[in-house]
């Protein structure tokens, strides 16, 4: 006789963003299939509209402010939940306004190209929320499978080709690898839940190969997910073959999806091994910050220098994993480690995807990514040039752009931990800082002091979904950092509503 | 029970995954190595459960049937990507897909 | 240890067992049967048709999809089977929520209708 199955009490307002995100993925469908060519334009509005409307249930949820906890705490909507929701959200629905006029003047699938975007990022809110191996891996797949084949969009293209192909492999590779990791965890503990995983390893009597190889698997495959060196191979060719709007999406919100993960996993699952991790995350921090911007230095084209930029950014945001376990807990402890990370990629979503819009409209005009492409641009196009200043200085850390605030935290909560590991990467990182603001600066000096190139002067025309784009990127990135407080309260928020 | 052999043929499965990974040039080889990386994982998952006691080993039963679905659909976008390439160069060989170097 | 090596004699003894029956049993067959072999009786067996072309042959690369559709659907059948073995204990919950499931599905295979993969051209 079988257990009697008891109907479990599903919290609809807890899972409504992720509703009504199925219920655009499949709107989109309809409208492709039924309209077919005649239909084209409105797929982008649809999706567009789609996430806006996924926004007014996080808004809702976060007004109830109660933290709700599903399937057994498989699946926890708390405040951390609900701001990572929101900033993917809020970068989907750039992603989508970058997309519209890339996508309709090329010869692209357009139907298909916005469902896939809206399903990684379906993949991406569940991600958010999942505090167990099972949802963690079904949303990992979620958010990857549609970005490989979003990345080789440009069908016809061998970089295109060659973008999907390498991230495919390694991703893949990467999940496998993870996947096997999580095995070893969850044969040692006999629980895919993230908090029993934590009681049974944090008791450390048996099986401590078994959980250490299990640790190192699992954290090597997010690193590939989050490019960090020595894993971040795949990163550049990638994002220079995939369509802009792409790179900046995989960027910026795949990037902060495999984020969400690792502090969901390493800070509720993991807590009390850091002997294992710690030592880990500080060599990919350290290794990721050198590498990223000593490579950084020598590319000539804009694409390629954001894709190393942002591999060196990643490295920052590794920081706080180092010394979490050493931040003393009258300092905030674990949390600060937490809100750090989140603060991070809040203000990077800002400052990246704006540089990325401001590439796409220069491209539209020069056809071009080549830094060299960018002189005289400030002569003929102060609006764009001073834009691209602001989010370049930003994402170098000068005050009182964003970008400063986001390295401040990520500096206080490494001396706040104060032993000789986290302070010794604080120099690394400061070293890091310095090296990166001569790219940065070299973009700047050539949009201002060089001249156009075959004295093309004709003015760029920047259509008003770019401009939107632009402009939503552009006010985020001003007034964090002009009122840091706002970001330091979402900080703050983004406390594990479940900690162990 | 005796776990010990599943957890060394799973092992065995991953070491020769992971070995195809690295060493084959073929693309479709290279995704059948991945395959074996994850049936190592499925074999860990269905016999450290069934250690665990029953609750546990649903667990690592419906874990695997997940990793079995989702290697479906990860195979099937893999292919489709090798076929592209196939299409516009006539070659599967991964050595020779380097417009781009690093 | 011994206990362990034990089970496994077990195993080596009917290994053992199983071909010696199958080395008699095939010396046995040898020894008796009359032998007249033609080029007609070392052909490949393809169920009474005649093999063409060499043992190499080449598929359409059109297959694929279709044997990609039939894998994925095939795969997600996986999620059934358990679901239908305690459908009743489920009640009208578990229907409706593998209703949605197969829904979802079937939205895929009218997709790949319209796009007019499913036609053999």
């Amino acid at each position: 006789m079988p257990p009697v199955f008891d109907t479990p009490a599903i919290d609809y307002h807890a899972f409504a963003p992720e509703i009504a995100m199925v219920v655009t993925l499949v709107v989109l469908l309809f409208v492709d299939l039924v309209f077919e060519e005649r239909g084209r334009w409105a797929t982008a509005t649809v999706a567009g509209i789609g996430l806006l409307a996924s926004v007014v249930p996080v808004l809702s949820l976060a007004v109830d402010g109660a933290d709700r906890s599903l399937f057994g705490g498989a699946y926890v909507v708390d405040n951390f939940a609900l701001v990572l929701k929101a900033l993917f959200l809020v970068a989907g629905y750039v992603t989508v306004l970058i997309s519209t006029d890339y996508i309709a003047d090329g010869d692209y699938y357009e139907g298909e190209y916005y469902f896939m975007l809206v399903s990684s990022l379906l993949g991406m809110t569940v991600m958010a929320s999942a505090r167990d191996l099972i949802s963690i891996f079904v949303a990992l797949e979620m958010l990857s499978i549609p970005a490989y084949l979003l990345a080789g969009w440009r069908k016809r293209d061998l970089r295109g080709n060659e973008a999907s192909l390498k991230y495919y492999l390694l991703g893949v590779f990467a999940s496998a690898v993870m996947l096997y990791g999580m095995s070893l965890v969850f044969g040692v503990s006999g629980s895919t839940l993230l908090v029993d995983i934590n009681q049974a390893i944090s008791r450390g009597v048996d099986s401590v190969p078994l959980v250490t190889v299990g640790i190192v698997f699992i954290v090597v495959g997010f690193a590939f997910k989050v490019s960090a060196v020595p894993f971040h191979t795949w990163a550049p060719d990638t994002y220079q073959g995939a369509p802009t709007p792409i790179t900046a999406f995989l960027s910026v919100a795949s990037k902060a999806a495999g984020f969400a993960a690792l502090v969901q996993i390493v800070f509720i699952g993991f807590l009390g091994r850091e002997d294992v991790w710690a030592p880990m995350f500080w060599v990919l921090a350290a290794l990721t910050m050198t590498v990223g911007n000593l490579i950084a230095l020598r590319q000539t084209n804009l694409v390629r220098l954001l894709a190393y930029s942002s591999v060196a950014q990643a490295g920052f945001m590794l920081a706080p994993f180092a010394v979490a376990a050493d931040i003393p807990a009258d300092r905030g402890g674990v949390g600060a480690a937490t809100g750090a990370v989140v603060t991070y990629l809040l203000i990077y979503a800002g400052m990246n995807l704006g540089a990325f819009a401001v590439v796409m409209a220069v491209a539209r005009k020069t056809r071009s990514a080549e830094i060299s492409a960018y002189g005289g641009l400030f002569a003929y196009a102060p609006g764009l040039a001073v834009l691209m200043g602001v989010f370049v200085f930003s994402l170098a850390g000068i005050p009182p752009l964003a970008g400063w605030y986001a390295k401040f935290v990520v500096f206080k909560t490494l001396l706040d931990a104060g032993t000789v590991a986290a302070v010794t990467l604080a120099v690394v990182a400061v070293v890091n800082s310095v090296i990166a603001l001569f790219y940065y600066a070299s973009v700047a000096r050539q949009m201002i002091m060089e001249p156009a190139p075959e004295a093309e002067t004709a003015r760029v025309r920047v259509p008003g979904s770019l401009g939107a784009a632009l402009g939503i990127c552009a006010v985020a990135t001003l007034a964090f950092g002009a009122f840091p407080g706002l970001i330091a309260q979402l900080g703050d928020l983004a406390l594990l509503g479940v900690l162990p | 029970m005796l776990v010990n052999q599943f957890l060394l043929l799973g092992a065995v499965l991953f070491c020769i995954g992971v070995y195809g990974v690295l060493a084959r040039r073929n693309g479709v080889l290279v995704l059948m190595s991945i395959e074996l990386i994850l049936n190592a994982v499925n074999i860990n998952l269905v016999a450290l459960g069934s250690v665990q006691g029953p609750e546990a080993a649903v667990a690592g039963q419906v874990f695997a049937l997940f990793v079995v679905t989702i290697a479906a659909a990860e195979v099937g976008v893999g292919l489709a990507i090798v076929l592209l390439i196939y299409r516009n160069r006539s070659t599967v060989d991964l050595d020779e897909v380097d417009l781009m170097k690093g | 240890m011994a206990e362990f090596l034990r089970a496994y004699l077990t195993v080596a003894v009917f290994a053992g067992a199983a071909g010696l029956l199958v080395a008699l049993l095939s010396t046995l067959g040898w020894a008796v049967r009359p032998s007249r072999p033609s080029r007609q009786k070392s052909i490949a067996y393809e169920s009474g048709v005649d093999p063409a072309g060499t043992d190499f042959g080449q598929s359409q690369v059109r297959y694929y999809i279709f044997a990609l559709l039939f894998v994925l659907f095939d795969v997600e059948a996986v999620y059934i089977f358990p679901w239908a073995l305690r459908l009743e204990g489920y009640g009208v919950f578990g229907l409706v929520e593998m209703g949605v499931f197969i829904v979802i599905l079937a939205l895929g295979l009218v997709y790949a209708w319209r796009k007019g993969v499913l036609r053999w051209v």
